[in-house]
């Protein structure tokens, strides 16, 4: 019998509102929170072989894997399975968890299915926290109450990803359609269709898209089919990046770079022409979670199917590699 | 004229002396003369002399001045004059030699009163010396004297008090010792002699009594052997009443008598072990003592001997390697005609250090079915381990070949308890002996020859090498088994090796049926109807093999799996597809569940390190184990999952290959993508994630 640990697989990352500390989240229901101040700035004379590891783990109570997790000014908000709780930042922070501050509950259609919720995006102007479910739908809520505000339907099967850029939402699902959201209107303005396209369809991975990014005229998107960056307004097909990849489960615009990661071993910053920049190496099978932050730190944080979360600082090597064991 | 008088009475005074001493003795007139003029001389003062000789020079002088002066003149009464002067002076010539006689007489008597004197002086001188020396060695005398030491003072003597009121009133006299101390230590002498005497008396009549109670001892001795032969002819005997209603007491007394020529840690050790075996029943646990006894027995006197030798000198084992070595010489000039070449010797030397105690135990533990395993635990003399040599014994012969290894005897006891695979010995200071000995292998080498020195047989036999390291100078001579250590090992290890016994011929079962491609789920696991999988191979692997595969860098690199697992190969095929599981069994299994690692053959290859679907295939066996299922936790049920994770698997990849078979409610969930490894039984049974 092995220790679980060994297989851990960590689906998402933030970091806390001051920038010090990052949470992760694994498939068990574990929140491991690492203190970054103390990993970069270490005291040498009271380094102990356990500073990579995390701060504090917290178990969930429902101990169901945690696929999303946003951070907001007061709270962390984790998605699991079925909910989303938030917790005060404060509660996150001190050695044992309390109860979240607030839950709210996500029925699925059946007892046993369950619906898990992918993805977060919080949008701060307006107070309101967007979820991209396992039941095909994306939920709205309002913060201050946690009301359901508005429900978008459009995939027929599971969001893996939602992304905005302010007026615009994006999502990627299951199904392998990238939907276009305008936030006011219930149904998809308009919408990609990846695996169609024979140069960047890859049917042996399958057609699932697995993260979209919405740019100011860009949209970058791949999955099962190819990493591929399209125009906003026309839906063109404009570069398709050529990595080794076995699926796309991350993508991102930064500094005018796609960043990308995956089922493969490295996590890459290409250019919007398709040149490779870097090609960061990583610890995990699969990168399910890397996120970013410039400040305090100018830090890169990358997880997915490992124990490990590799951390770069320049985001152009690894730096340091956490255990989240 | 004045002068002229003076001369005369003189000469006068001179003739009359002669005349007289001339008259007196006319023969010897000289030597008259010499005495006269001596006492003359003698009576004379020398002053007067001396004026009168220095009156007469002036005399002299006056008439040759007076001579020259009538000379001058030249006349006749000149010349009588002179002539009348000139006897007058001739007469003051003569007057002056008789006062030079004078004189030298007197300087002569002088000298010798000196002379005399002189004598005199030395010796009272010599008197004075023998005087002194005299004092000197009478003073000697007297120190000497004076430190005299009498032997009495030598005795103790008891004291004052105790003297006053032991000694009887006729001994101690206090009216006059008290004041006399001579007397008192003559009294006191004389009570310490009574005393003594007394004393002296009790001491030969005790050695009398004892003399005659070593006779009686004697006596009774001579009688208690004339009992031997009279107690063996009734055990004859008994001999056919003990056949005749099967009783097996004399085997056991010749197995007890064997037992005490055990050395001491395999006494322990037999003791203990006999104890279980009564107490479970020989059919569970069985001992028995092999070897050669009389060889035992000349051991053990030749040890009786040596160490009374060796408690003067405060010797280790390097000590007795000396005297091992003094014996191999000793014994090789006896035979020096047959000449030892130089390796023979050192061959010797091996075998000398090695040299097992010729007593060994022999346990045998058997399980319910049959199976055995014979353990025998030697003793090895020199370097004070206790190594094992084992052989099983099977009631039925055994198929395929890696169920076969499993109960090979060197399988069944690796790692009976953690980290203890008896490849290398125990006792720290093995290498050491090896090393004087002149040995240049160290002991692993030797393994294979003298047999596995396993940690639990030192425990059994009551060897804690861990205190002796601690505290090496103590022990290190000769420290004795400890007792208490030894039961509770004994006990132990019978029941851990039980366990381990039942549980290796589970695991050989559920190999045969392996090998030979069935994959029988355990009692009462939840099982899915049908698999489409099958299981082609199922062997041995190296560890060479084991470890050069790619899914195994992960479970290597974490330390899960090591070369003393037993590690295997299965190959699983359905249709196209084909996965390779690498199978390490601990050795303490079933308590440690078989580690997989795995590797898929469809569509390219795919492993944990690459595909995520396969990490989770490998999470789902090697982890999840619910609480319901851990004491199921076989291998075949880990094999009946992975057919099963291995169809899930494939019939979600949507490939037309594989067409769904089982029900699934969501055949993909989550940002991961997870395909449902989990069996609900509801309805007729199904898939869901975890």
């Amino acid at each position: 019998m092995l220790d679980k640990m060994l297989y851990n697989t960590i689906l998402s990352q933030t970091y806390s509102p001051c920038g010090k500390y990052l949470v992760a989240g694994n498939i068990y229901g574990q929140l491991a929170v690492f203190d970054l101040v103390n990993i970069f700035n270490p005291v040498v004379e009271q380094i102990t072989s356990d500073f990579n590891k995390p701060k504090h783990i917290h178990l969930l109570e429902s101990e169901s894997q945690i696929c999303s997790l946003v951070t907001t000014d007061k709270f962390l908000i984790a998605g699991t399975v079925n909910e989303i709780s938030g917790w005060d930042w404060k509660a996150i922070l001190s050695s044992k968890l309390t109860k979240p501050s607030w839950t709210i509950k996500i029925q699925p259609q059946s007892l046993i299915e369950k619906c898990d919720i992918n993805c977060l995006w919080y949008k701060k102007d307006e107070g309101k926290l967007y979820a991209g479910c396992g039941d095909n739908k994306i939920y709205a809520y309002n913060l201050e109450d946690g009301s359901l505000v508005s429900t978008y339907e459009g995939h027929s099967d599971f969001v893996h990803c939602l992304h905005s850029n302010g007026q615009q939402l994006i999502s990627a699902g299951e199904d392998g359609l990238v939907l276009l959201w305008d936030l006011r209107v219930k149904k998809s303005y308009n919408k990609i269709e990846p695996h169609t396209n024979s140069k960047i369809a890859r049917p042996d991975i399958g057609k699932w898209v697995g993260a979209a990014a919405l740019g100011d005229d860009w949209i970058v998107c791949g999955g099962g089919p190819r990493l591929s960056l399209w125009h906003l307004r026309s839906l063109d097909a404009v570069t398709v990046f050529d990595i080794p990849d076995h699926g796309i489960h991350v993508s991102f615009f930064q500094d005018d770079c796609v960043f990308a990661g995956g089922a493969a071993k490295h996590l890459y910053q290409l250019s919007y022409s398709g040149d490779v920049r870097v090609e960061l190496p990583v610890s995990a099978t699969t990168v399910y979670s890397a996120v970013y932050r410039t400040s305090p730190h100018k830090v890169l944080a990358i997880a997915g199917s490992s124990p490990e979360i590799d951390i770069c600082t320049s985001f152009n090597y690894r730096d340091q590699v956490l255990h989240f064991r | 004229m004045g002068k002229d008088d003076v001369s005369t009475k003189k000469r006068r005074k001179l003739n009359t002396t002669s005349s007289e001493n001339t008259k007196q003795s006319p023969t010897d007139i000289y030597k008259r003369v010499i005495e006269f003029e001596e006492t003359e001389a003698q009576l004379r003062s020398a002053e007067k002399d001396s004026a009168l000789f220095k009156k007469i020079c002036h005399d002299v002088r006056q008439l040759f001045a007076d001579i020259a002066e009538l000379k001058a003149k030249g006349t006749d009464e000149a010349k009588e004059k002179i002539t009348a002067k000139r006897i007058e002076a001739s007469l003051h010539l003569v007057a002056l030699k008789k006062l030079n006689r004078l004189e030298k007489v007197r300087t002569r008597a002088g000298r010798d009163a000196l002379h005399k004197e002189k004598q005199r002086v030395d010796s009272t001188h010599l008197l004075l010396q023998n005087l002194l020396y005299e004092a000197d060695h009478l003073n000697k005398e007297v120190t000497k004297c004076l430190q005299f030491k009498s032997k009495d003072e030598e005795i103790e003597l008891i004291s004052m008090e105790e003297f006053y009121k032991d000694a009887p009133i006729e001994i101690s006299r206090p009216e006059i010792t008290k004041t006399d101390e001579h007397q008192l230590q003559l009294a006191r002498l004389e009570w310490e002699l009574r005393q003594r005497r007394e004393l002296a008396g009790a001491c030969s009549e005790l050695v009398a009594s004892k003399e005659r109670v070593a006779a009686a001892i004697a006596a009774a001795r001579s009688r208690l052997d004339a009992l031997a032969p009279h107690l063996k002819d009734v055990l004859k005997a008994t001999k056919p009443l003990q056949e005749c209603l099967a009783l097996r007491l004399d085997e056991k007394r010749d197995e007890t008598r064997a037992a005490t020529l055990l050395s001491p840690p395999l006494f322990l050790l037999y003791a203990n072990a006999n104890a279980y075996s009564d107490a479970l029943g020989s059919k569970n646990v069985s001992v028995g003592i092999s070897g050669d006894e009389d060889e035992a027995r000349r051991l053990d006197q030749l040890s009786n001997v040596e160490s009374e030798l060796v408690v003067s000198n405060d010797s280790d084992s390097d000590q007795e390697n000396n005297d091992e070595d003094q014996r191999d010489s000793k014994k090789k000039r006896h035979h020096r005609s047959s000449k030892i070449s130089k390796e023979e010797k050192a061959e010797a030397k091996k075998k000398e250090v090695l040299k097992k105690h010729p007593l060994n135990v022999q346990v045998t533990i058997t399980n319910s079915d049959g199976t055995a395993l014979n353990l025998i635990f030697s003793y090895m003399i020199h370097l004070k381990i206790v190594v094992v040599k084992f052989t099983m014994n099977f009631p039925k012969p055994i198929t395929g070949v890696s169920a076969a290894d499993v109960l090979n005897g060197d399988c069944v006891l690796n790692e009976l308890y953690v980290g203890d695979t008896g490849n290398d010995s125990p006792h720290p200071a093995t290498a050491y002996l090896l090393k004087a000995a002149g040995i240049s292998e160290n002991f692993p080498h030797f393994i294979s020859e003298v047999g596995k020195p396993y940690i639990w047989a030192q425990r059994m036999c009551g060897l804690d090498f861990m205190a002796v390291s601690v505290d090496t100078q103590k022990c290190n001579k000769n420290f004795l088994p400890c007792q208490s250590l030894s039961v509770a090992s004994v006990e132990n290890f019978i029941f851990t090796l039980k366990r381990r016994l039942k549980a290796r011929i589970d695991l050989m079962k559920e190999l045969q049926d392996l090998e030979c491609g069935k994959v029988l789920p355990a009692k009462g696991l939840l099982c899915p109807v049908r698999l489409s999988g099958s299981l082609t191979q199922w062997q041995t692997v190296s560890w060479n093999e084991y470890s050069h595969a790619l899914s195994t860098s992960f479970v290597i690199s974490e330390g899960l799996v090591t070369p003393d697992n037993m590690l295997y190969r299965a190959i699983i095929t359905r249709q196209s597809a084909k996965l390779v599981a690498m199978v390490a069994v601990s050795s303490d299994y079933p308590k440690q569940a078989p580690i997989f690692s795995l590797t898929l053959h469809w569509n390219g290859t795919h492993h944990a390190g690459t595909s995520d679907d396969i990490r989770d295939i490998e999470r789902v066996i090697n982890t999840n184990w619910q609480n319901t299922e851990k004491r199921l936790c076989t291998l075949s049920t880990q094999m009946m999952k992975l057919l099963t994770c291995l169809d899930v698997l494939l019939e979600t990849m949507g490939s037309s290959e594989f067409p769904p078979d089982k029900v699934m409610l969501q055949s993909i969930r989550g940002r991961n993508r997870m395909k449902p490894y989990k069996y609900l039984k509801q309805g007729t049974g199904i898939f869901v994630q975890n």
